[in-house]
């Protein structure tokens, strides 16, 4: 009953989203052809009353609101997203073609910061209130105050400028030819570690503070005490009574956290060149593509609404109290 | 451990009170008018502590400027953003069918993707200060809403809420005399994380091109500097891009200390990011 709920809720969700995409351009001053006509624009065009009638009415904007708005959804539901103007191709063909490399990044970061972010947490609260919590809480409040694309430009002066040991810009060497398929696996990762660093380091707050607090919590439990009133060892309290209990909230996080993670990717990604959706959509801002900025958007934000989805789902499984709420 | 919260509270609240001098005194701080243009890209020197930039103007003098327009979004939506979510959290909690209603908005507009949304707006609209601030306002009262009205949910069944009633307070006196003053530290520690947030977005949006042109906040004095073909390859960036990023990174980093002092204040027992560390 409660997952039926949650999917009517996240299928409004992606209404208002695509209503959203739908009356942007619609509720600008002007209509579509204003742009082209301003007389303040780059290059106006001038346009009669007649010609100006039968473009709006080629591309079906003479048309009642409720009818344009029928078509669009026929159209998203179809796959058609639009035309991008920079890239004379049809929005979609465009992200999917950058897909697989934001994909790679956020797949590895992921991984990385999640696996980084329990064993720090783990130890901070192991050792909580000793210097090695106080040096681990302190380092990372600090990381987590970078804008990430500043945390980017300074490893990439420090470690692509300076130390000259990893690549800078792209997601492999410019027309390069591999003598074997593994020489070109170690450029795509010698291209990744830079923009995988930075996301993993601003993302890597989040879940060291909920696994230090869940692991706290777990900590001051009586099974905890009575396991070390029998005598086990603290290696062994710590890693099978502590550390699994405490992981449970992290489980139900993961999937929320990648939400943010594809947010980060536009400002890392822009900052590196890498060729993901994030640098297309810091493209999409500077060359005013706005039907590939729309679709980027309505991609985006699809995904993470339904990473969010898959976190709930996942939640009420692990969790059943969350039904009885 | 208390002494720790004093110590990273006063190093919050002296960070924070540099800035906002750097800010209310710009024009007596600035050593230049951040309009006026010299030679262009000059490196630091005692004329132009930290050179100049692609136009010619001081650059020293922009972030001082800078100062002001980033710490003023900041300031002004963060308080609008706490007057409307205390208000509403303060009505939901209290009237239920009302509430009910707020808060299916609030879960709409939270699930929505904030960055993703303001880029697109922002791309559409014509990039401004008030343009900005009204953009981060969509979302700010969203979250004091969510939180103030679970606290007033749990502070309304006390007894002597009972009590007012009985002897005849309106609900307005209750809301304004009994529950007002318990949530108001909730909403301070939500204000700093609000401010934080656009301190941060603001900045962003900013890097991606999307500030306004004409204030220079730091994000733009940053930006302009992304822009710059040599930025990478000279050390131009020492005195151009750094200053403004580490300004970013010092507000934020302020403001994270003074609210994790207060909220230990305030809440010790409260889940902070910290939590624990009293035990």
């Amino acid at each position: 009953m409660h997952q039926i709920s949650k999917l009517a809720y996240y299928f409004v969700i992606v209404l208002i989203i695509l209503s959203i995409n739908f009356s942007l351009p619609r509720a600008m001053p002007g209509d579509a052809l204003s742009y082209l006509t301003d007389p303040g624009a780059d290059i106006p065009v001038r346009m009669t009353e007649e010609k100006r009638e039968i473009l709006l009415a080629y591309y079906g904007l003479d048309k009642p609101l409720s009818e344009q708005y029928i078509t669009y959804m026929v159209g998203i539901i179809r796959g058609d997203l639009g035309w991008s103007i920079y890239y004379s191709a049809p929005v979609l063909e465009v992200i999917l073609g950058r897909l697989k490399w934001t994909l790679i990044l956020v797949g590895t970061s992921t991984a990385i910061y999640i696996t980084l972010g329990i064993l720090l947490g783990a130890t901070s609260a192991w050792a909580r209130g000793r210097k090695r919590d106080m040096g681990l809480l302190i380092s990372i409040i600090s990381i987590s105050s970078f804008p990430s694309f500043f945390l980017g430009i300074l490893l990439a002066i420090i470690f692509g400028i300076k130390l000259d040991i990893f690549p800078i810009s792209g997601a492999q060497t410019a027309f390069a030819t591999y003598s074997s398929p593994l020489e070109e696996i170690f450029d795509i990762l010698h291209h990744l570690v830079l923009p995988a660093a930075t996301l993993v380091l601003s993302h890597i707050g989040g879940t060291y503070f909920l696994m230090r607090n869940s692991m706290l919590g777990v900590l001051g439990e009586d099974y905890i005490m009575t396991a070390r009133a029998k005598g086990l060892s603290e290696r062994y309290i710590l890693h099978k009574h502590a550390l699994t209990n405490a992981l449970l909230p992290i489980v139900t996080m993961t999937a929320m956290t990648v939400g943010f993670m594809i947010m980060g990717t536009i400002f890392v990604e822009t900052v590196f060149a890498y060729p993901g959706i994030g640098n297309l959509l810091y493209n999409a801002v500077s060359y005013n593509d706005y039907p590939l900025l729309q679709g980027i958007f309505l991609f985006l934000t699809i995904a993470i609404v339904g990473a969010n989805f898959i976190a709930d789902m996942i939640y009420i499984r692990l969790d059943p109290r969350v039904n009885h709420e | 451990m208390i002494e720790g919260r004093k110590i990273l509270g006063s190093i919050g609240l002296g960070i924070l009170t540099i800035f906002v001098i750097v800010a209310v005194f710009a024009p007596y701080i600035a050593p230049h008018d951040p309009h006026q243009m010299y030679r262009p890209m000059e490196h630091p020197s005692s004329s132009h502590l930290l050179g100049t930039n692609d136009i010619g103007n001081d650059i020293l003098s922009e972030i001082v400027y800078g100062t002001r327009v980033s710490l003023f979004i900041a300031f002004v939506v963060s308080v609008i953003s706490m007057l409307v979510g205390t208000s509403l959290g303060l009505v939901a909690g209290y009237f239920d069918k009302v509430g009910f209603l707020i808060m299916r908005v609030v879960d709409v507009v939270l699930t929505i993707p904030r960055l993703p949304l303001i880029i697109v707006i922002a791309s559409f609209i014509r990039p401004s200060i008030w343009n900005l601030i009204a953009l981060f306002l969509i979302f700010g009262w969203t979250m004091p809403a969510r939180i103030i009205r679970s606290e007033v949910l749990t502070l309304r069944r006390r007894y002597y809420i009972d009590a007012t009633k009985m002897i005849g307070g309106s609900d307005f006196y209750i809301l304004w005399r009994h529950i007002l003053p318990n949530v108001i530290p909730l909403v301070v520690v939500q204000f700093i994380m609000e401010a934080i947030h656009v301190i941060l977005a603001e900045s962003g949006l900013c890097f991606l091109g999307l500030g306004d042109p004409v204030a220079m906040s730091w994000g733009m004095v940053f930006h302009y500097a992304f822009e710059c073909p040599i930025i990478y390859v000279s050390d131009v960036w020492m005195w151009w891009m750094l200053p403004p990023g580490l300004c970013i990174v010092f507000t934020v980093l302020g403001l994270t200390f003074v609210g994790y002092a207060l909220e230990e204040t305030f809440n010790p027992k409260l889940k902070n990011p910290f939590g624990g560390m009293e035990r």
